[in-house]
């Protein structure tokens, strides 16, 4: 009869287990679903055409986040620019040249460090190096600091997706006397293609919500300017400055601001969860 | 690999191939990897335009001197081969030679086929732009030919440009051969190319190889007896890194003089 019990104590252990489950997921995905709900509720509705069309206003004025969007577009496009010229080519040299030597496991080390470093120090990086000397803040140097903190998601995923390639497929391209450089560039690379791209845009994903490396940085900018040796205005700092103000009109466009974020994110992050199905099935 | 029974003996039966046929010759090779010997003083000859097939149980060392001879193994560090491997008289050995010409030279086909990811023309046309500068029309027929003599032309002829991914296992496999013959290698290693095929691909693949050796010499490492005896002119019998015996084919499956060739080739072992 002891084994009666046992069984029965099995089955609760069980029972309580798959429970604290199911609770945990309702209360992770609830939250998710809360914060969508809120930026539905709150964001969409904010969003008309101004808000593309006109720049940020004064309170109390009539106004959009066309200097932000703009801002955060450029900033965004020259960080990965950056991050994917070298990350891909990190990511390269990791997975085909580094082998198991010292130099290589310390580059992958430190990139693995990277990638979880808090984005607020590399804010501050750049702006040592970049804002300080030269006594001013501009685009250029936010994009520098979104590239940081891109670049290590690229140089990982693409070292990550180049070891997936099988060896014979390198060994074919330089069995047919190919050098080993160019079966990488015209034959790996390809294969890799779509494994690179999902990683691409993961990092921007990533980089796009970004608020803490651009305040030391971007900072933020009122007027539209293509000019990026210039304060530059950009989502995330407008979210930020409009979402603490007490003006009405100021926080629904930060609602606004922050519902365009959140659906690009998503939509790129389903672009590149679709792009990666289609990769394994082929 | 380098485990060697202590009171066994390898007595070793290679007989030397006609004397200025073989288009590459090997002078005691020893193969290394990293500080496991895995070719122990392999001195045999392959000759010119014939088939020739190695044979032996799993391990014994036959993909790995298949890997010696287009030295596709310096890709990896810690492996490395001692000796001699004479091609055309000039042992490429030696530093100095231009891998990627050797290469050129020596195609090879592997177990699995790899078509590259792009179109199946430009899988076939990808060795011979590294060497070669061909009009559109010369680099047509190239393709062409190439894939008649692959025995896939009429399957592909009308899908030239879609990928060659979407091809069959078989149809890959040939797609591979046609990419090698295509930049008119001297010399042509395949290992194990018919493993991953089915029965009819396999017969197609022999044929294509038996019409191959007018113009090249062929060295097949096969795991399939049958395949060696109905296509090779000469063969050789690996086990533990050595080369137990190597004559003609005929000579081997019917008369084998080592024990061991002849209790692997009645199916006693391996």
């Amino acid at each position: 009869m002891a084994s009666q019990l046992l069984i029965v104590r099995r089955k609760m252990g069980n029972a309580v287990f798959v429970v604290f489950c199911w609770v945990g997921a309702a209360i992770a995905l609830g939250f998710l679903a809360l914060i969508l709900w809120s930026l539905i509720v709150k964001g969409l509705g904010g969003i008309d055409l101004k808000v593309f069309t006109m720049d940020t206003p004064a309170p109390g004025s009539p106004g959009g986040l066309r200097n932000a969007i703009m801002g955060s577009l450029e900033m965004c496009a020259i960080a990965m620019l950056l991050a994917v010229t070298f990350g891909v080519l990190a990511g390269t040299w990791l997975a085909e040249y580094a082998g198991d030597s010292l130099y290589g496991k310390v580059v992958r080390f430190v990139n693995d460090v990277l990638l979880s470093a808090p984005s607020i120090l590399i804010g501050l990086f750049v702006y040592t190096l970049m804002v300080k000397p030269f006594h001013g803040f501009s685009g250029l140097a936010g994009a520098v600091a979104l590239a940081l903190l891109a670049a290590p998601v690229v140089t990982r995923t693409t070292e990550d997706v180049m070891k997936l390639q099988p060896p014979a497929l390198r060994e074919a391209g330089v069995a047919l006397g190919s050098p080993l450089a160019s079966t990488i560039r015209r034959i790996l690379w390809r294969a890799a293609s779509t494994g690179i791209l999902t990683g691409g845009l993961l990092a921007f994903a990533r980089i796009s919500g970004e608020t803490a490396p651009l305040l030391f940085t971007a900072l933020n900018n009122q007027f539209f300017s293509w000019n990026l040796t210039q304060p530059t205005a950009n989502l995330p700092t407008v979210i930020f400055n409009y979402a603490l103000s007490a003006y009405d009109d100021w926080q629904r466009l930060a609602w606004a601001g922050a519902a365009l974020i959140a659906f690009a994110v998503l939509f790129v992050n389903i672009i590149a969860r679709t792009l990666a199905r289609e990769s394994r099935r082929s | 690999m380098n485990a060697q029974p202590q009171a066994e003996t390898y007595e070793s039966f290679v007989e030397q191939i006609p004397a200025g046929t073989a288009k590459i010759d090997l002078r005691k090779l020893n193969f290394f990897y990293g500080k496991t010997q895995a070719l122990f003083g392999v001195t045999t000859g392959f000759a010119e335009k014939q088939i020739t097939a190695l044979i032996g149980p799993s391990g014994c060392g036959k993909s790995t001197l298949l890997r010696t001879l287009n030295r596709i193994y310096a890709l990896y560090p810690g492996q490395r081969a001692e000796g001699e491997i004479l091609f055309d008289g000039r042992n490429i050995l030696n530093g100095g030679e231009d891998m990627a010409a050797l290469r050129a030279r020596i195609g090879m086909v592997f177990q699995k086929p790899t078509p590259f990811p792009m179109s199946i023309y430009d899988n076939v046309a990808y060795g011979v732009r590294l060497y070669e500068r061909l009009g559109k029309a010369d680099m047509d027929g190239r393709v062409e030919q190439s894939l008649r003599r692959a025995a896939l032309w009429d399957e592909v002829k009308d899908k030239l440009h879609t990928s060659g991914l979407g091809l069959s296992g078989g149809q890959q496999q040939r797609l591979c051969v046609a990419r090698g013959v295509a930049v008119r290698p001297e010399v042509l290693l395949l290992d194990e190319p018919a493993s991953a095929l089915d029965p009819i691909s396999t017969a197609k693949l022999e044929e294509t190889l038996l019409e191959l050796k007018t113009d090249h010499t062929i060295v097949i490492v096969t795991h399939n007896l049958g395949q060696a005896a109905r296509i090779s002119d000469y063969t050789g019998f690996m086990y533990l890194g050595r080369m137990i015996e190597f004559t003609s084919t005929e000579q081997l499956f019917t008369n084998p003089k080592a024990k061991r060739t002849q209790d692997y080739v009645t199916g006693r072992f391996g």
